[in-house]
């Protein structure tokens, strides 16, 4: 008998294995009290609420998403590219400072990275109460370090004869730095900060959830009060105000060589930096801490979290990362190869919109109508809604692709959808799986926002520890919520490693 | 008088197992022009790479006017100038501001700046560039849109606004047509030539692979398997030499 051989398209499918358990638990926890309720919420999308006072009320929401949005992309993107240079290797090549400092903010910024901002909101609301601010500086704070990893990666990329070419010169350090590292940088602001523009909103309405303010605040109230209609209202002008940059940095072209718009960028620059250290210091020397007494209550505080329940709960975490995972890699390839027609895929297309757009808790809620809270309910949500975005990158890379083979084995009697999979897909089964090891570094650290709606794994427990400011216990949970996607990280790095 | 600008005490670098130079020893004296011959592979690139500091010997001492390489200061050091043979230009950037980087030196982290931003002033760039017959609808040109010869040019028009007092080229006439190799040959020579009656000569030590470009130069040395085979006045090279190299 031959032996089983995977290969990169193998691979891409065999994860969807995870539904067989999956599909089990659901079937098992399904109930019928809500498929009304749930029928009602997919009507209410072709007839959202639309009049004078909830068009306000959306003006006025979006205004403020807007605003945390887009301070926490700009001031993130300035700082993840400052902490990108001084976490990259060609920066301690030019200053000849020792690789053990390089190592550190590495590691500080992998620390920092591996905490979802929904988990330092909730951390941070707790210990100075809900305001503007926190939304942005919640946001702020993974997102600098998740920045400065891509800056840092981009500036890997600069050939070393460059390098070794401007240091033969004999200019001075910076003179040298500025020279080397100014089109990796422009580049990755260019090729990256759009992406970047709309995970901010993104994370701005989940943290709207979690009652920071802005749209996803309404978009939550909306669902306790079973108010579809408005919900819609709330979905529909949030999918305007994501598509909207990007068709407006379409517009914007990026010309380095204009002077007048150079000056600008670099004002903007330097503004920002200015205002964030004044604000920085304004926020600590303005708050009292009034919920945080002391770190003293961190050592006093008792934890009742038996070991077992604590290891149920990390189990529970890798488990959910794992099915979500699975779901993400597999389910677009599958749905695309099985509907393999140009009307399916513009309804796939639709549906994986819809799926990157509505935030993941409320797709949990929305499930939750009729199934029990269980792991795999969690994990459908986060793989559903991370499918949405592997799909939309998946269908990027295959419209681009040369089709040349899969019309030459159509043209051979060959199924549609086997050409598509061998002439199409298996080109770039590779890439694919690259970007979804990736994509699963960001899975790990979701868990957190289906955990504290869906009562699973440790994001659930950082809830409950919160609300009972039992610190002890929120510091652990935070080390093994950390330690899994630092772990992960390094995992998923192998791999990327091994498919690039 | 001591007029020596570059002396090798004993190099030797060792790359994992092979051992690339071999115990060399050489002394280069000031305005003198020497071309570095051998085959692919021989050693040239990794000497050149010795001399202007971007490599450290495993073994050996490098000095430039009597003073170890690490103890020059920076002025010292962007005395020396270097034409790669993979030409290390930066491609996202334009031709003029690849050329205004060999200025880098002289100035402050400001002109760096505004050389990126492309409002620093390019008239010395322009210079150099049209002394390397580069037309001027190329300046703005960033250099992945050159050709070979476009670019290599660049190169050395980046080499020359340096005014350096050392030359090291690595095969600096790759991709130039015979009439471009002739101009640009004696631009890279003649700086030598001037100065010469000069208190500080400038030297050029240049790695070539054309034989009929030698009689421009002082001295031939020839290099196999990381030895210096021979160092001696252009006029004594004979066939039997060449023999030893190739």
């Amino acid at each position: 008998m031959n032996k089983l051989k995977l290969n990169y398209t193998s691979l891409s499918f065999l994860p969807i294995l995870v539904c067989i358990p999956l599909g089990y638990q659901l079937i098992n926890n399904i109930h019928f009290g809500g498929f009304k309720l749930f029928q009602e919420f997919l009507i209410s999308a072709f007839n959202p609420k639309i009049d004078n006072e909830i068009i306000i009320t959306v003006i006025k929401r979006l205004n403020e998403t807007i605003l945390i949005g887009f301070f926490s992309w700009l001031v993130s993107i300035i700082f993840g590219a400052i902490f990108g240079i001084i976490s990259s290797n060609i920066f301690y090549k030019i200053f000849n400072i020792p690789n053990f400092f390089y190592r550190i903010i590495r590691f500080f910024l992998t620390i920092i990275r591996s905490m979802h901002e929904v988990v330092w909101g909730i951390l941070l609301m707790q210990i100075y109460g809900i305001n503007f601010s926190i939304g942005i500086i919640a946001i702020c704070i993974p997102y600098i370090a998740v920045n400065s990893k891509v800056f840092a990666e981009q500036l890997e990329t600069i050939d070393y004869k460059s390098f070794e070419s401007i240091n033969q010169i004999n200019a001075p350090k910076f003179s040298s730095l500025l020279t080397l590292i100014w089109n990796p940088i422009i580049n990755t602001f260019k090729n990256f900060g759009l992406y970047r523009l709309e995970c901010s909103i993104r994370s701005t309405v989940i943290l709207g959830l979690f009652g920071i303010g802005g749209i996803g605040t309404s978009i939550f109230l909306s669902f306790q009060t079973l108010n579809f209609r408005e919900l819609w209202t709330y979905l529909w002008s949030l999918a305007i105000l994501i598509i909207l940059p990007g068709l407006i940095f379409k517009k914007i072209k990026f010309n380095t060589t204009n002077k007048i718009l150079s000056i600008f960028f670099i004002s903007v620059f330097f503004i920002t930096i200015l205002f964030s250290f004044s604000y920085f210091l304004y926020f600590i020397f303005n708050n009292n801490f009034e919920n945080f007494n002391s770190v003293s209550s961190l050592f006093k505080s008792s934890s009742d979290l038996g070991l077992f329940d604590f290891l149920k709960l990390i189990l529970e975490t890798i488990i959910l990362s794992l099915l979500s995972t699975g779901i993400a890699i597999s389910l677009p390839p599958l749905v695309i190869g099985i509907f393999n027609n140009h009307t399916s895929k513009i309804f796939i297309k639709i549906f994986a919109f819809l799926l990157r757009l509505i935030p993941t808790p409320v797709i949990l809620l929305t499930l939750l109508t009729f199934n029990n809270p269980s792991v795999s309910l969690a994990a459908l949500t986060l793989g559903l809604h991370n499918a949405g975005i592997t799909s939309k990158l998946l269908f990027t890379n295959l419209d681009s692709q040369d089709k040349r083979n899969y019309i030459a084995m159509k043209s051979l009697g060959i199924s549609k959808n086997t050409s598509w999979l061998l002439g199409l897909f298996s080109q770039q089964a590779k890439s694919y799986l690259a970007y979804c090891s990736y994509r699963s570094d960001i899975i790990i650290r979701e868990t957190a926002i289906v955990g504290v709606i869906g009562s699973v794994g440790l994001g659930w427990q950082l809830q409950e520890s919160l609300s009972s400011f039992a610190w002890q216990e929120v510091t652990l949970v935070l080390i093994a919520y950390s330690s899994i996607a630092i772990v992960g990280e390094l995992i998923n790095g192998k791999i990327k490693n091994s498919l690039t | 008088m001591n007029n020596t600008v570059i002396e090798l005490e004993n190099i030797s670098y060792k790359y994992k197992n092979d051992l690339i130079l071999n115990k060399i020893n050489l002394k280069i004296n000031s305005g003198e022009k020497i071309a570095l011959l051998g085959k692919s592979g021989s050693g040239k690139t990794t000497l050149i790479s010795v001399l202007n500091g971007t490599i450290k010997p495993t073994q050996g001492e490098v000095k430039f006017f009597n003073e170890s390489f690490e103890e020059l200061d920076r002025k010292q050091k962007s005395k020396i100038t270097t034409i790669w043979q993979d030409l290390r230009l930066i491609e996202d950037l334009s031709a003029e501001q690849n050329v205004n980087c060999g200025l880098l030196a002289e100035n402050n982290f400001y002109f760096a700046f505004k050389n990126l931003l492309n409002i620093s002033s390019f008239k010395k760039a322009h210079k150099y560039m049209k002394l390397c017959r580069l037309h001027n609808s190329i300046y703005d040109k960033k250099i992945r849109k050159l050709s070979g010869g476009q670019k290599q040019r660049v190169a050395i028009a980046r080499s020359l606004i340096q005014e350096s007092n050392i030359l090291l080229a690595d095969e600096p006439f790759n991709n130039l047509d015979p009439k471009l190799i002739t101009t640009i040959k004696n631009l890279l020579l003649e700086n030598v030539d001037k100065n010469k009656t000069k208190k500080s000569p400038k030297t050029a030590l240049v790695a070539l692979h054309r034989l009929d470009l030698l009689n421009d130069f002082d001295k031939v040395i020839g290099i196999r398997d990381g030895k210096i085979f021979f160092n001696i006045k252009r006029n004594n090279l004979k066939k039997i030499h060449l023999e030893k190299i190739y």
